[in-house]
C-alpha cells in the first residue's frame, strides 16, 4: 500500500504508532518500525537525555525509520528539540502547540516535521511554516484531546492543505483505516491498539484494563480546566468528575492527577492512575505482536475497501447476498 | 485601523467589541485559546493582505502587539 506518506517516511505500510507519553518507548517504537510501519518515541515531559538514550536504543533494535513525538509544553522542550536534531530521526510529530520555532532546526537535520493539529487554521499555518505532513487527530483519541471528531476534522484538514494528512483518533482496526483513507488520509496513526502490543512494556494491569474495556468505559476529565483528557473510567476518574461537578480548585484537581499516568503505566495502579486510552479501547480484545497488528489492519483495510466497492455500482450485483 | 480590527477580533473570539481594548491580552482577558489565535491570525491576514508567520504568534500577546506588528509590516494605520 503506497501513499505519499509511505514515500515521505520510507516505510512499507502507512501505519503510524502514536507517541504516547510513558507508553511509547524505544521497545515499542522500534518494533512497530521493524514491522513496516513507523514508531514514535513519546518524549512527553521526559528529560532530553532520556530521549537521547531511547533513540539510540531504538536504533540498536532496528535500522528502519524511527520518529519522536515532541510535546511542546514540556519544560525540557528546547533540549529535547536539540537532541532530536543531533541524534537524527526520520520524523518528528509535535503535540500541544505550535512547533514553528523548531522547524528550521529540524529541517536542517533532514527530519520530516509532522505537527498534530486540532483545527483547519492550524493545519494551514503549519503547512505554510514548512510542515511535511499533518496529523489530524479527532477527540476519539486517548490522552489530551480537542473538540472535533475525526469524522469531521479529517476531511476538512484534507481539503485545506496540499501536504499529505494522517488520520488519528478512533482508529483501531482495518475498517477504521479504510474509513480514514476514504476521508482523504494517506496514513493512519494508532495509539491504543499498540498499548497492548506484546512488545509494549506497560504494566500487565494496564493492558488488561484496555483489553477488558467496554465502549462506554471511555470518559473525559478536565473539561472545566480547559485541558480535557480521555481515559478509561476508574476510581480516580469518578472522584475527579465529582470534584469537577463541585467546582473544586484547579490545584486540587491537578493534585489528583499528578503522576497518575506513570502510576497506571509503570506501577499498574489502574484504580487511581490515569489509564489513557482512546474510544476504540472497547474493540481491542487481545495482545498481539506489532507485526501481527500491522498486518491485520492493512489486510482488513484492503478487504473492507474491496467489499465496499459494490456500493459504487448502480445496481447491486448479487441480490441473494443482500437479501 | 483599530475599529476594524476590534470588529474582526470580536467576531473571531465571540466577545463584545467594546471589551476589545489595545491593552487586552488575548488569553487572559479575551479567553482565547491557541486554536482561536490561529483563526484570528488567518482572519487578519485575509483582511490586511499580510502574512504573519506562525513563529511570530507567541509574541502577539495583546491587541496592541498585533497593531504594532501590522504597522511594522507596512499595513496602513
Amino acid at each position: 500500500m503506497q501513499t505519499r506518506i509511505t514515500k515521505l517516511l520510507e516505510i512499507e505500510y502507512p501505519v503510524i504508532q502514536g507517541g504516547m507519553a510513558w507508553v511509547a518507548n524505544a521497545a515499542l517504537a522500534a518494533n512497530v518500525s521493524k514491522a513496516g510501519g513507523i514508531g514514535f518515541i513519546g518524549a512527553a515531559n521526559a528529560p532530553a537525555e532520556w530521549v537521547r538514550s531511547e533513540i539510540r536504543r531504538a536504533k540498536e533494535i532496528t535500522d528502519k525509520p524511527i520518529g519522536v513525538n515532541v510535546m511542546l509544553l514540556s519544560e525540557h522542550v528546547d533540549e529535547v528539540a536539540q537532541v532530536v536534531a543531533e541524534e537524527g530521526v526520520k520524523a518528528v510529530t509535535t503535540g500541544a502547540g505550535n512547533p514553528a520555532k523548531y522547524m528550521k532546526q529540524w529541517k536542517e537535520a533532514r527530519i520530516r516535521v509532522i505537527p498534530v493539529v486540532a483545527s483547519v487554521a492550524m493545519a494551514r499555518m503549519m503547512e505554510r511554516a514548512g510542515a511535511d505532513a499533518i496529523v489530524a487527530e479527532g477527540m476519539e483519541s486517548g490522552g489530551h484531546i480537542g473538540e472535533q471528531t475525526t469524522m469531521s476534522l479529517l476531511p476538512q484538514v484534507v481539503d485545506a492543505v496540499s501536504v499529505p494528512v494522517i488520520g488519528a483518533g478512533g482508529i483501531g482496526d482495518g475498517r477504521g483505516m479504510a474509513a480514514a483513507l476514504m476521508l482523504g488520509a494517506e496514513a493512519v496513526q494508532l495509539g491504543t491498539r499498540f498499548i497492548v502490543a506484546k512488545e509494549s512494556t506497560v504494566s500487565q494491569a494496564y493492558k488488561d484494563r484496555v483489553i477488558g474495556a467496554k465502549d462506554i468505559d471511555s470518559v473525559v476529565t478536565g473539561r472545566s480546566t480547559g485541558h480535557p483528557v480521555r481515559s478509561l473510567r476508574n476510581t480516580m476518574t469518578r472522584q475527579y468528575l465529582e470534584m469537577e461537578k463541585n467546582n473544586v480548585s484547579f490545584e486540587e484537581l491537578e493534585h489528583l492527577t499528578l503522576g497518575a499516568l506513570r502510576k497506571a503505566v509503570v506501577d499498574g495502579d489502574v484504580a487511581m492512575g490515569t489509564v489513557m486510552a482512546g474510544q476504540i479501547a472497547g474493540m481491542i480484545k487481545k495482545e498481539q505482536t506489532c507485526a501481527e497488528i500491522i498486518q491485520e489492519i492493512v489486510q482488513e483495510a484492503k478487504e473492507t475497501i474491496k467489499k465496499c466497492s459494490i456500493f459504487a455500482e448502480d445496481s447491486c450485483g448479487n441480490e441473494a447476498e443482500h437479501a | 485601523m483599530l475599529e476594524k480590527m476590534k470588529e474582526i477580533i470580536a467576531g473571531q473570539l465571540n466577545v463584545n467589541a467594546e471589551d476589545v481594548k489595545p491593552e487586552s491580552r488575548f488569553k487572559e482577558d479575551l479567553n482565547a485559546d491557541s486554536l482561536d489565535l490561529f483563526e484570528l491570525v488567518m482572519a487578519l491576514e485575509d483582511e490586511y493582505s499580510v502574512e504573519i508567520p506562525s513563529e511570530e504568534l507567541e509574541k502577539l500577546l495583546t491587541v496592541q502587539d498585533v497593531c504594532d506588528y501590522l504597522k511594522n509590516h507596512g499595513v496602513e494605520a
